[in-house]
């Protein structure tokens, strides 16, 4: 297992995260979970994973603050795909000015992420 | 005492007082039952509505909260903070620096990027003038602010230049340090929304303590029963007030009151009656009473509407001396706002507004301390004559208690079934105990208050606005 | 003994409403501590409740995980899967756990799309929860079939098409609410088809909620307004025009112009709305030649629409209002001024010493 790239899965349902969980750890991928922004960082900062999913609402430290957080403070490259619900386009434009790699609208299909999540790794 | 005159009059004035007590009774009684009936429909109708569903739409009408800020400068920049986190899409939060005499502006200059802009005010109610000027944020995170500095004029004033400047549809007042939920503005604007058969000119939400709760990054994180009793007093008032009395006022469609702390107007209507008066201390009350006024004038169907979800958390005076001069302020507001439209009163042209909210009101809010005054004074000098039945008094004062224990355990378990707010393990007891507590602990005290609020109006015209200095929230 | 004695000797002596106020005392004190039982009871039962409410939870998101990947190629349903369905089937029969249940599938469902969503479905079939939901359609109870109706949606059970169809017109506005957001995520614009027959008032907060549904969609291909422009019901008007707005129906222009003499105000102003956005200078002329007999409000829809649609040929008209009572009419009407004739614009001020139009003029100027 030495080998299995690291992803941070920030995400506040605990059902998603844990079906993204089972679904990322079937393609070898080894999953940290966190379910509020602060968590989050705190596993970045401890695993330095090579890629982080959030989603952008989050309670306490939104999504964006983590982006920030991980472009400015601890001046990181990972790649950051945000989940956000349909009719937030003008948070998610925020995203990509603050350094987000991607988005994916939720409802989001599992089968999409992976097919981005290995694009984004290989 | 032995001259039949004054027999007689002693014995009407006997009676007086066993009709105002006992209607007092009843008129609870029945508040507390219709607030019930109230109670289920709101939880039925609402229980199932998802908020989230209209929070992204920008086909919303639009909201500015407006917030009046005088030398607010230790929480300001946490405040605008919290009031910028609302999920509303088409809002705006207007600060109003009422001349603060402190470095409030600095700060919030500093902090969120500001810099002057030219704005055309529409100047439809007449206010004190610009000081500094308006000010907008560079930065595009902040762009729903707008902060405007201007001379004092207190807060009637602030919150008139706020309706002058707002260009949304509807205005929310309220005071700065006050915690909303993000789901607020949603939750108030439903009413105006969803009413088809009348036209509904204001929403009053409740208000809930703050004190001991813990705020995170302007939220609310942890609801905790605070330790002293005069906090914990104010709680079981502020339940028994809002779910028990203003939840059957919107019932009746009588609601004479919005807390200044939190609601929501029809800005056109607002404007149109000329925005608050910038002569009382109860202002938030005078609005309500003067909108409500126009419409019946007008002979326009509406509605004032009132949404019991716990929305507004506010910080309640930890201490006796700010809870009097509170107190004090609210009782001179009610006089002033009740003097002011006295034509209302018992004027059947006003319908439920004259004949029902306005004479409850009177006799009941406004008259219910100086009768008791006067019971009071009138049982010492009994006392003194030593014309007391002491078991007579006995039973009756027993009577008079239980009945207010009685009541405030009501409003205990409306709450439980309700909203359950306070959930921890060994709180239960505590409430018990303060509902047994309060006519000792704080009842005395808003009684004084009232009485002093009276003696002030009448006799001490000078009197300030009570300055109310607040503590702040437990930040963790 | 003897205390006793006394204390009914003492009772009975007494006036009747001393007496009265005993009894009354007895029976607030015996109240009080019914109700001190009961809340007490209540906080602990709530706190019990939520306890299990979370246990369960954990029960069932555990199930839905297992069974969502217990599935393999060769049988439509695997024989752990069974299992699971045979348990979920089993809670469902106690209301309780029925409501746990339904918002376990939810959470998981709200957020996800494509092969795990059908999959979810396909549980709501087998676990007979359905049956549950569509039996509340025909219950006495408003609120029941309010919540049946919002729960067939969630789960996009398309089959109840019919049973919901039936409240149309239900004397709740809750229920119709929930009818109307049942046909418009399932079926989309053709949902819409109920405003044919829609005799109540479509709400304010109803028409966002629809429309929000509807911008959603991939699909953007709107069906005919014009049938509901000619609607009898004015809310529905008002809402195919906010439908005209977002999907450009320039073709229902005509249509359209016909509503700026409506007889309700409300559809008079948001046709004036609709029909700037859609730049129709004809309705501009229209209503260039009826402005006075309008109201405020219309006179200052029609002016936020000339802004919008002004020509050179505009300023005579304009140059009537540049003093108007209204500010926000006053204030557009310099604006365009600005525009079409700067020089007139700028001689306003050396005319003018009026401080307050100005102040007006001078904004304008550098704005």
């Amino acid at each position: 297992m030495n080998g299995a790239k690291k992803i941070v899965l920030a995400e506040d349902n605990s059902m998603l995260s844990k079906l993204l969980k089972f679904k990322l750890e079937k393609e070898g991928y080894s999953l940290f979970i966190a379910d509020n922004g602060k968590k989050t960082i705190e596993l970045i900062e401890e695993h330095n994973p090579e890629l982080i999913l959030t989603d952008i609402m989050m309670p306490f430290v939104s999504g964006l603050e983590v982006i920030s957080h991980v472009r400015n403070k601890l001046n990181l490259l990972t790649p950051i795909v945000v989940f956000s619900a349909a009719g937030q386009e003008q948070i998610v434009l925020k995203a990509f000015d603050l350094g987000a790699t991607d988005f994916m609208s939720k409802p989001l299909s599992p089968n999409e992420l992976v097919l981005r999540v290995k694009r984004l790794l290989s | 005492m032995g001259d039949p005159i004054i027999q007689n009059i002693i014995e009407l004035f006997h009676y007086l007082f066993f009709i105002f007590s006992g209607s007092a009774i009843a008129s609870y009684l029945v508040l507390a039952f219709i607030s019930v009936i109230e109670t289920v429909e709101y939880k039925r109708k609402n229980s199932y509505v998802n908020y989230k569903e209209i929070m992204s739409s920008d086909s919303a009408p639009s909201i500015s909260i407006i917030a009046p800020a005088y030398n607010e400068s230790l929480n300001i920049v946490e405040n605008v903070r919290s009031l910028l986190s609302n999920h509303y899409v088409n809002y705006d939060v207007i600060i109003i620096n009422d001349g603060s005499k402190d470095d409030s502006l600095e700060k919030l200059i500093e902090v969120y990027n500001l810099v002057q802009v030219d704005y055309l005010i529409n100047e439809q109610i007449p206010t004190q003038p610009l000081r500094n000027g308006i000010y907008k944020s560079t930065n595009p995170a902040f762009e729903k602010l707008i902060i405007v500095d201007k001379e004092n004029g207190g807060k009637a004033d602030a919150l008139n230049m706020g309706l002058n400047i707002s260009n949304s549809e509807y205005v929310a007042c309220i005071d700065v340090d006050c915690l909303l939920l993000e789901d607020s503005l949603q939750i108030m604007i439903k009413p105006f929304l969803e009413t088809t058969d009348r036209k509904v000119i204001a929403a009053g939400g409740v208000i809930r303590i703050a004190n001991s709760c813990v705020v995170k990054g302007g939220k609310l994180h942890d609801v905790n029963f605070p330790k002293k009793l005069i906090e914990q007093g104010q709680i079981l008032e502020y339940i028994r007030a809002f779910l028990l009395g203003r939840m059957a006022w919107s019932r009746l469609n009588g609601l004479l009151v919005i807390s200044g702390a939190f609601g929501l107007f029809d800005k056109k209507i607002a404007i149109k009656v000329g925005g608050y008066d910038r002569n009382t201390v109860g202002e938030d009350m005078e609005l309500v009473v003067r909108m409500r006024a126009y419409m019946e004038e007008q002979n326009k169907i509406y509605k004032v509407a009132y949404i019991p979800d716990p929305l507004c958390w506010t910080e309640a005076p930890d201490n006796y001396k700010i809870f009097i001069s509170q107190r004090n302020r609210w009782t001179r507001g009610t006089i002033e706002t009740l003097r002011k439209h006295r034509k209302i009163g018992f004027n059947p042209k006003y319908r439920v507004l004259g004949l029902v909210s306005y004479p409850y009101w009177f006799f009941f809010e406004r008259m219910a301390p100086v009768i008791e005054f006067i019971g009071i004074l009138y049982f010492g000098i009994l006392i003194v004559f030593n014309k007391i039945r002491w078991d007579y008094a006995f039973a009756l004062i027993i009577l008079a208690y239980l009945f207010t224990v009685f009541f405030s355990l009501i409003a205990l378990i409306t709450e439980e079934l309700t909203y359950h707010q306070y959930k921890k393990k060994g709180t239960g007891i505590r409430l018990l105990q303060i509902a047994f507590l309060e006519p000792f602990v704080n009842h005395p005290f808003i009684l004084y208050a009232a009485i002093r609020g009276n003696f002030d109006y009448y006799f001490n015209k000078k009197k300030k606005w009570g300055e109310m200095t607040r503590k702040g929230m437990t930040k963790a | 003994m003897n205390t006793y004695r006394f204390l009914i000797d003492y009772f009975n002596d007494s006036p009747t409403i001393i007496q009265a106020t005993w009894i009354v005392i007895g029976l607030f004190s015996i109240l009080i501590l019914g109700l001190i039982l009961y809340l007490k009871y209540l906080r602990g039962h709530l706190r019990k409740k939520e306890s299990i409410t979370v246990a369960y939870e954990q029960e069932y998101e555990a199930a839905l995980i297992t069974y969502l990947y217990a599935g393999n190629d060769e049988e439509e349903i695997s024989s752990e899967q069974q299992a699971i369905i045979d348990l979920l089937k089993n809670g469902a029969k106690e209301p309780f756990k029925r409501k746990i249940l339904i918002a376990v599938l939810l959470k998981l469902k709200n957020e996800i799309s494509g092969e795990v969503a059908e999959s979810i479905q396909n549980l709501y079939y087998q676990t007979e929860l359905v049956d549950y939901a569509l039996s509340r359609l025909s219950h006495k109870k408003w609120y029941v079939i309010a919540k049946g109706i919002r729960e067939l949606k969630q789960f996009q059970i398309k089959e109840a098409y019919n049973p919901v169809i039936i409240h149309l017109n239900h004397p709740r506005p809750e229920v119709r609410k929930e009818m109307q957001l049942y046909m418009v995520n399932l079926f989309y614009f053709e949902g819409l088809t109920f405003l044919d027959l829609l005799e109540t008032p479509l709400s304010e907060w109803d028409q966002i909620q629809l429309l929000e549904i509807l911008q959603k969609l991939e699909n953007q291909n709107i069906s005919n307004i014009t049938s509901w422009l000619q609607s009898s019901n004015d809310s529905v008007i008002i809402f195919a025009l906010k439908l005209a707005k977002i999907y450009n129906q320039l073709e229902a222009k005509n249509e359209i112009i016909q509503l700026l003499h409506h007889i309700n105000k409300k559809v008079r102003l948001e046709a004036i709305d609709v029909l700037s956005y859609l730049n129709v200078l004809e309705a501009k002329e229209i209503l260039k030649t009826d402005l006075q007999k309008r109201s405020q409000e219309e006179q200052i829809a029609v002016f936020k629409m000339i802004e919008n649609l002004y020509e050179n040929d505009d300023e005579s008209f304009i140059m009537k209002y540049i003093y108007d009572d209204l500010f926000e009419i006053k204030i557009i009407a310099l604006k365009i001024l600005k525009r079409i004739n700067r020089e007139k614009f700028c001689s306003l001020k050396r005319e003018s010493s009026d401080d307050s139009f100005l102040r007006i003029v001078n904004f304008i100027e550098n704005n």
